[in-house]
């Protein structure tokens, strides 16, 4: 028996192409979604890795540095380090600001990290590390910075030794790191118009300009400008520590918030993104609804077109289940097309976008087998009307 | 579109499904979680290593002066402004002596009457000592007129104890002379004190400098110790250094160092590590040094930024690797290598840096090992991985 | 095959029930033997589309008896239990428009029936060449229906109906698109057809050209048939 659908197919190939390719581009836009939900769940989960700690100690009652402002003294380091299963600590900040390229304004999350220290990137797709205490930057490719730029946070110039992939804010700005020291007096450094106006009003301050009191006026404003406070201390287990004794151990004794790496990932997961995935899938639902109308209208219409084939099929004697397996496998063919279309679509524009969009092969699979059961169903419409087709139709006009 | 050529139908076909799955097998093969790794991979080698340091600092004056009164007092006159130069000597303010001219005067006429007293009792003493004379030669004559028993014995000892009292008048006079010496001393020295006061009074340059701040105005009282002027030494101008702790092995005076300025980035300045201080910042966990210039260029400013880059050992030649392929992990610091193909997780020990990104490996590894660089993204022992020149983005 | 190539007696067909019954058919009598081609004329609504229905098995009879060769195949009632098969099988069907399958070539479309029937894919192509052949029209085996002339699809349609060599074809105005040369042509073949696979075939038409050529006639009136001698006397050349 040679295949009816197959030779459908083959005969009528440019419409079934055309369609496929039609129904490919919704696919490939729905892959999409669902790869854009992906992205953002591996985005925060490239962020906690990199970041390479185990726990996350930061401000008491807050919801750490990414999901919640959070602001402890940088030399709590010091004293994590002491507490048994810590193997390193180190301080980290997290500041989204705009970072300048000469009149190109990007907005990044620079990341103040201590080099050789938890929070430093964890790989390069070029350049170096940091080698400088001061005014180097490693930054993200999404921020279109390249080795050897010379850019500008608040009032110094950095210049770009190195590059990271993948390294974006749960927000999606692109990481620019430099180095802890930089990264707080970046953070608390006002412009040069705040810092006149604030000396001028502690100067104008009877209390703290004494005339019998020489010097206390410098004293101020230097401790004014200066500041020792960080987001986070990143935690380094040591082997075999248990991240929630440790944890535990912070909270019950330094009075600081701790989290581990799964609770970590719940809040980035289950807070920040929850609401742009409920979106998300809402979109995957209406995507899967019109596609699936698009098929089963296509393939309706295509049966149509041959009503007449269909009834001299039946009278010449071809079984029901022949006729229905035709339709069906047409409906199939026309899925599998339109997947091909969709799954290459998807993967070739997927670079294109603005955020990370992670196309999981078992998302691949999982919508492939959802092509075919749309696809099944839709056709079940053109199979009824190809079954209601009266043989007798082809007999007497 | 009608196709009329059986052979040209099923041709266009077959070509369009080759298409659709050459680009599908394609895509799926190079990009997503099934595509390798792309990796950058760099040989250990020997390499000339330059192990530096590099800190940032502020140029500050290695000799500055803060001038002002020893004494509480309100100031008369400031004769210098910001930025005058001055020579040692030179009068730069004057506090208002208030009465103390006065007092000089009053301690001056004192003193000349103390002279006067001194010169009166000197005369005194002088006629005292005529008188003792003459009552001793009257004394020995009636001595010797006594033992040839001209005079009687009484008025011998009459003369004898004129001649007794003579000298006691004397010996009163000079005790007179030395006590008005002592006044006349004493009102020299208050004097001399009252006087030193005044000059004191009249601030005066230490050294050849340059003002750099004039921080009080005439008429306003300014307490002991209060500066009135400052100056530094332009001379003496070096860069206090910050390093990080961390970084800050092999510092040594008289390294060579490249400094620069703020005002000026395009050309580094020479220079040498002048003095290392003893004691570290440990708040912000930072060594400080001092850094002078091999020559002071001129127009330098106090308080300007100042990047010093020293050179902490010269070149040696070391097994070196990026520091971009080294990793910091709870297993410790280690570099992923190529084994068969694969990655494979290395700890490695390291020694000097350098600050064009290259790191001296002690132990580990061996020359000509390969070594992975740059990922795409995170390396898992076996993983798939495939080798490029360079990965994206980089240089121009 | 011997006995009948199709018998009918006493065929009637009512569509509905009650009041607005309409009798298409009420009493049909024909009898059709193996290698014969005979005409069935009558006017519209005379009930000759129902007749062919009812003959093809796609609507059932009322009442009457329907004998397919040796078998009563219709007896007040189905006598098989597969009308697919049968059609299938046992019937072929030339319709008024070739009505070939657009997607499958000429040799694909004569061999779908022995397919259908259970025939490895090669003897069925196999026979359809052989049938292509005797039709005339083997030198367009590959083509597809949609590049044939109007005379070269109503033969691979004919082609079609004997695939399964049915004892019995239904011709439902095979002509009526052709101009008269073409159609008798294909009356000629449909002659030479029942001849060589002994197949008894029903003509139904009303084309004045072909009429003459048939030997033997059954006219159909208000439901009833009336058989009459045609006016050829020899098989038309």
């Amino acid at each position: 028996m040679i295949s009816l659908a197959g030779r459908d197919i083959l005969h009528s190939w440019s419409k079934f192409v055309f369609t496929g390719i039609g129904l490919g581009l919704l696919i490939g836009a729905t892959l999409t979604m669902a790869g854009v939900y992906r992205g953002m769940v591996d985005d925060a989960k490239v962020l906690l890795n990199n970041s390479g700690a185990d726990l996350w100690v930061v401000q008491q009652d807050t919801l750490g540095p990414y999901a919640e402002s959070s602001s402890i003294h940088d030399d709590v380091y010091r004293s994590l380090l002491t507490l048994p299963g810590v193997a390193r600590a180190a301080n980290v900040t997290y500041l989204t600001m705009q970072v300048r390229r000469g009149q190109q304004d990007v907005r990044a999350m620079v990341v103040g990290f201590e080099a050789g220290q938890p929070g430093e990137p964890e790989y390069l797709v070029a350049g170096r590390q940091l080698t400088r205490s001061h005014y180097e930057a490693v930054a993200d490719v999404k921020t279109g910075f390249r080795l050897g730029d010379r850019i500008r946070i608040r009032r110094h110039d950095y210049t770009v030794v190195g590059l990271t992939r993948r390294m974006v804010s749960s927000g999606g700005d692109p990481m620019v790191f430099i180095p802890l020291k930089d990264a707080q007096e970046a953070q608390f450094l006002k412009d040069n118009d705040a810092i006149l106006n604030e000396r001028a009003r502690t100067a104008a301050n009877p209390t703290l300009n004494r005339p019998g009191v020489p010097g206390l006026l410098d004293a101020i404003q230097a401790s004014q400008t200066a500041n020792r406070n960080v987001n986070a201390v990143l935690v380094q287990l040591a082997p075999g520590a248990a991240a929630e004794q440790v944890a535990s151990a912070v909270k019950r004794w330094k009075h600081l918030q701790a989290y581990s790496r799964s609770e970590m990932e719940e809040i980035l997961v289950a807070k920040l993104i929850a609401t742009s995935a409920r979106q998300i899938g809402m979109f995957l639902v209406i995507l899967a609804v019109v596609s699936a109308a698009i098929v089963a209208f296509i393939i309706y219409t295509m049966t149509l077109g041959k009503i007449r084939e269909i009834a001299v099929l039946k009278l010449i004697g071809t079984r029901n289940r022949t006729i229905a397996g035709m339709i069906l496998q047409q409906a199939m063919g026309l899925g599998v097309i339109g997947f091909i279309v969709g799954k290459t679509v998807a993967t070739l524009w997927a670079p294109y976008f603005p955020k990370y969009v992670l196309l999981e092969p078992g998302d691949a699979l999982r919508g492939f087998l959802a092509v075919m059961l749309i696809c099944t169903l839709a056709s079940t419409l053109a199979i009824r009307a190809a079954l209601r087709v009266d043989p007798a139709t082809a007999i007497g006009g | 579109m009608k196709i009329t050529q059986p052979s040209g139908s099923s041709l266009g076909l077959g070509l369009l499904a080759a298409v659709l799955l050459g680009g599908f097998g394609l895509v799926v093969a190079r990009s997503g979680p099934l595509a390798p790794t792309q990796v950058t991979v760099a040989h250990a080698e020997e390499r000339a290593l330059r192990a530096e340091l590099f800190g940032i600092g502020t140029v500050e004056a290695r000799r500055s002066y803060f001038i002002g009164p020893t004494a509480a007092g309100r100031l008369k006159a400031v004769h210098v402004d910001v930025g005058d130069r001055v020579k040692a000597g030179q009068l730069l303010a004057e506090i208002d002596p208030v009465d103390l001219d006065e007092r000089l005067r009053s301690l001056e006429a004192a003193y000349a009457r103390a002279q006067s007293a001194v010169s009166a009792t000197e005369a005194q003493r002088k006629d005292m000592l005529a008188r003792r004379e003459i009552a001793g030669l009257n004394a020995r004559r009636y001595r010797d007129l006594g033992d040839q028993h001209f005079v009687s014995a009484s008025a011998v000892e009459s003369r004898q104890q004129e001649l007794t009292s003579a000298q006691a008048a004397v010996d009163a006079t000079e005790a007179n002379l030395q006590s008005a010496r002592q006044e006349l001393t004493r009102l020299k020295a208050d004097q001399d004190a009252l006087r030193e006061q005044r000059q004191n009074l009249r601030l005066l340059a230490p050294r050849d400098g340059i003002v750099t701040s004039r921080d009080a105005e005439p008429g306003s009282t300014v307490i002991a110790g209060q500066a009135v002027i400052r100056l530094i030494e332009p001379d003496s101008l070096w860069v206090k250094v910050r390093f990080d702790q961390g970084r800050s092995r092999g510092l040594a005076v008289g390294q060579a160092t490249r400094i620069t300025l703020r005002s000026n980035p395009g050309q580094p300045l020479a220079g040498q590590v002048a003095r290392i201080e003893p004691l570290s910042d440990s708040v912000t966990e930072e060594r400080i040094a001092q850094v002078g210039f091999d020559q002071i260029p001129p127009g330098l400013s106090v308080g300007e930024m100042a990047e010093v880059t020293v050179e902490t050992t010269v070149a040696l030649a070391a097994l070196a690797l990026p520091n971009a392929a080294v990793k910091h992990t709870a297993r410790g610091t280690g570099v992923w290598t190529l084994q068969d193909g694969k990655p494979a997780f290395t700890v490695v020990r390291l020694g000097q840096a350098s600050l064009d990104g290259l790191v001296e490996v002690i132990d580990g590894i061996r020359r000509e090992d390969a070594v992975i660089v740059h990922s795409e993204r995170d390396l898992a022992p076996g993983k798939r991985i495939k080798v490029v020149e360079q990965l994206a983005g980089s240089l121009k | 095959m011997d006995g009948f190539g199709i018998r009918i007696e006493g065929l009637r067909k009512r569509y509905g029930e009650g009041d607005t019954a309409i009798t298409a058919l009420k009493d049909v009598n024909m009898t059709v033997a193996p290698g014969e081609v005979v005409g069935l004329i009558g006017p519209s609504g005379s009930g000759k589309s129902t007749l062919l229905k009812c003959l093809g098995a796609v609507i059932e009879p009322t009442a009457g008896r329907m004998t397919l060769g040796q078998e009563i195949i219709y007896d007040n009632g189905w006598r098989l239990p597969d009308l697919r098969a049968l059609r299938r099988d046992r019937i072929g069907f030339v319709f008024q428009a070739p009505y070939l399958i657009p997607f499958l070539d000429v040799t694909d479309n004569v061999a779908l029936l022995p397919m259908l029937a259970g025939r490895p894919n090669g003897e069925a192509r196999k026979r359809a060449g052989e049938l292509l052949e005797a039709l005339d029209v083997g030198h367009r085996a590959k083509a597809q229906p949609s590049q044939l002339s109007g005379g070269e699809q109503q033969r691979v349609a004919i082609a079609r109906a004997l695939a399964n060599q049915p004892p019995v074809i239904l011709a439902d105005e095979p002509t009526a698109p052709l101009d008269s040369e073409r159609a008798l042509g294909v009356v000629r073949i449909l002659n030479d057809m029942a001849r060589q696979f002994r197949t008894a075939i029903i003509v139904v038409t009303h084309d004045e050209k072909i009429i003459p050529t048939f030997k033997r006639i059954y006219h159909i009136r208000d439901g009833q048939t009336f058989e009459e001698p045609g006016k050829a006397r020899e098989a038309p050349i």
